[in-house]
């Protein structure tokens, strides 16, 4: 055997285990939970909740190793699959927001009658594509790792399969998720037709050089249309609001934080490892991202003031919420090292604040049954504890110092205000113009938990289970701490930078 | 593809390649038309492997026999065997249906059509119109370089897409069932 491929010419590829321990452990993971469902069929039920989040937390303990050990840029497969500080920091991100979603789905799962441990195998294999999307440098890597997070959350978000809406919300997932691929495909072929290479640097290197420019402008148009859809950037957002309705909330929770997240690793992947380090390329991808920007926080916050349903209004939110995050990128070319911090800090927090008003929603809808705003009344005096967290998140999500969400909207502004030019004054404008209109519907949320009566007198405490405060706990944490103390963040974020080219 | 069509050498034969090419391409872009045009699912379904075929034809004449035949077993050979099935098993209507082609959307479809041609056919020419593709008379070692990269430069992607797999399969099949 050993003979034959020495004959063959081929040598096999030097393997840096360590860089790849968070995904070789999920990996194994997902077939420990597929093992353990068909091993104990039905006892293995109760404990499929637990292993993923053993898995997860497992997953995070090379991330640190790695983050402390001596060689923090590791370069795997000639520079396909990177693992440097800024990658670890998003895996971490995606991981743990992994591990929130299942906290937040352990009860809502087991009591719902719904197909458990498939429901875990599916969660774990997009957060796995996320960790490799974190990595890839390469156009295959990154539409696989890409495939790979999305395949799995059209089918968990059609997993109340006896309700049509949930059925509608996969359906339509899936179809505009298809589309877009077909899109980002065709910029792919055509970004490897003009370089020749799969590699983003090499095409980096292509795109610098100015051949092939009217192919490479489409191409990047077609490439930023793609990961739109997956970031529900407007125009590219009609899905958004029906999928998060219908799917089961901890899945909606799932797309809104790491499914959007995941988009946005792409965007930066192409844009700061490919795009931006030439001017032409830069005239394509300014005025895209300034209307993709623009147009997702003025229509998602207007659309969002009408919404009478906290889920859809926190989809729509979430629609504003993309459109500031994308904003930085109209300074990437000059401002490489404020831009890219400020939305890696943005994405931290807001997966943070974001999960934990999910997780807000999720409790009290064990009393409520609902996710209508009107459901919420008086809810200080039924679940005085939920208010108060609640009242942190939609604070944070305003952009109240100092809570997490004041410094991810502060350190935006000011990457857009040092940029200087006409594109970033415009969105600053319009992000602070916003930022007011955002916080007329957050209120409106704060006002009915703490001022309305409870509807019908119904002060019955609500009993959120142990998996639940656990994840409230995590996500208010960390969205107090990174607004107070930001630098935590902002020193893990800095590192990358350097490293960016 | 116009790389190819317009890079015709001189002697390697790469002219009736490149006729070859033509008939093939002209074949498909009838057969794509008659697809959205038909009022009849199964010929749509038929029109589309006449398109597909003729993909995995033209890259046999690119010389990229590896990809030719993929094209032809998962296309060809399981995409369009499924819509069959598809068509057949869910009782929907054989013949003729009037439903299948919406009249009043003709013209919407057919300016979306032409726009989209017109900017990729500006970009593809005015990109690649002066290179010309190499012929290569050769044996063809393609399929050995694809293998030898799978396991080594795209070792991760091979080993996340058999995950990928595992978990549409595992959904697929929770979605479908009855319970």
């Amino acid at each position: 055997m050993g003979g034959l491929i020495a004959a063959a010419g081929w040598a096999p590829p030097a393997m840096d285990w360590h860089a790849l321990a968070p995904e070789v452990i999920l990996a194994a993971g997902i077939c420990v939970l597929i093992l353990v469902d068909v091993v104990l069929l039905e006892r293995g039920k109760a404990f499929a909740s637990a292993i993923s989040g053993l898995v997860l937390l497992a997953a995070v303990v090379p991330l640190l190793t790695l983050a402390v050990s001596d060689d923090t840029s590791r370069s795997l497969f000639g520079g396909a699959y990177v693992v440097d500080r800024s990658a670890l920091l998003l895996k971490a991100l995606f991981i743990i927001s992994g591990y929130v979603t299942v906290l937040l789905s352990t009860n809502y799962v087991a009591e719902g009658e719904y197909w458990e441990s498939e429901y875990y195998t599916l969660l774990l294999s997009s957060v796995l594509g996320m960790s490799v999307i974190s990595s890839s440098r390469d156009l295959i890597g990154i539409f696989i790792a890409f495939e790979l997070l999305s395949i799995p959350s059209y089918m968990i978000a059609a997993w109340r399969k006896r309700d049509t809406r949930s059925q509608e919300a996969g359906f339509k997932y899936f179809l505009m998720g298809v589309f877009a691929t077909s899109v980002l495909l065709y910029g792919m072929s055509l970004l490897y037709g003009a370089s020749g290479s799969t590699l983003l640097s090499k095409i980096g290197e292509t795109v610098e050089s100015g051949r092939a420019t009217p192919a490479v402008g489409l191409a990047i148009l077609f490439v930023l249309i793609g990961f739109g859809f997956k970031i529900s950037a407007v125009p590219f957002h009609s899905w958004a609001p029906d999928t998060y309705e219908g799917a089961p909330t901890p899945v909606t929770a799932f797309l809104s934080v790491a499914s959007k997240s995941a988009g946005f690793v792409a965007i930066l992947n192409f844009v700061f490892y490919c795009f931006i380090q030439n001017s032409s390329a830069t005239d394509v991808v300014v005025p895209v991202v300034f209307v993709l920007s623009a147009l997702s926080m003025t229509v998602g916050n207007l659309i969002a003031l009408k919404q009478d349903n906290v889920v859809r209004m926190l989809a729509y939110s979430g629609i504003g919420q993309a459109g500031f995050i994308l904003a930085p990128l109209v300074v990437a070319h000059d401002r490489l090292s404020d831009a890219l911090p400020s939305i890696v800090v943005y994405l931290v927090i807001y997966s943070a604040m974001n999960l934990g008003a999910f997780g807000v929603v999720i409790a009290a809808a064990r009393k409520t049954r609902s996710a209508e705003i009107s459901s919420m009344n008086g809810m200080l005096q039924w679940a005085p504890g939920l208010t108060v967290l609640m009242s942190v998140f939609m604070a944070s999500l305003i952009g109240i110092p100092p809570i997490g969400g004041w410094y991810a909207k502060f350190s935006v502004w000011r990457s857009l205000l040092q940029g200087a030019t006409g594109w970033s004054y415009a969105l600053a404008v319009l992000i602070a113009i916003n930022t007011a209109i955002a916080a007329a519907y957050y209120l409106r949320v704060t006002k009915a938990m703490w001022f309305e009566e409870a509807n019908d007198g119904d002060v019955t405490p609500v009993d959120v289970p142990p998996s639940l405060r656990l994840a409230l706990a995590i996500t208010v944490v960390a969205t107090l701490l990174f607004g107070i103390v930001p630098s935590l963040l902002t020193d893990a974020a800095a590192v990358p930078l350097a490293l960016g080219h | 593809m116009i790389a190819a069509l317009l890079g015709a050498d001189s002697f390697t034969g790469a002219v009736p390649t490149n006729i070859a090419f033509a008939i093939v391409a002209a074949m498909m872009i009838f057969a794509a038309i008659r697809v959205v045009t038909t009022r009849n699912v199964v010929h749509a379904a038929l029109y589309l492997v006449l398109v597909l075929g003729g993909v995995g034809i033209n890259f046999l004449l690119l010389q990229a026999e590896f990809v030719a035949i993929t094209q032809f077993l998962v296309y060809v050979g399981a995409i369009v065997v499924l819509f069959l099935f598809g068509i057949m098993l869910t009782k929907a209507p054989l013949g003729v249906s009037d439903d299948l082609d919406n009249r009043k959307q003709r013209p919407i479809a057919a300016i979306v059509g032409l726009l989209m041609l017109a900017v990729l056919s500006f970009a593809l020419i005015k990109t690649w119109t002066d290179q010309k593709v190499p012929f290569r008379l050769s044996a063809a070692t393609n399929t050995t370089e694809l293998s030898d990269s799978i396991f080594s430069t795209y070792l991760i992607p091979f080993e996340v897409v058999s995950v990928l797999l595992l978990a549409a399969l595992i959904g697929a099949i929770v979605l479908a069932r009855k319970d």
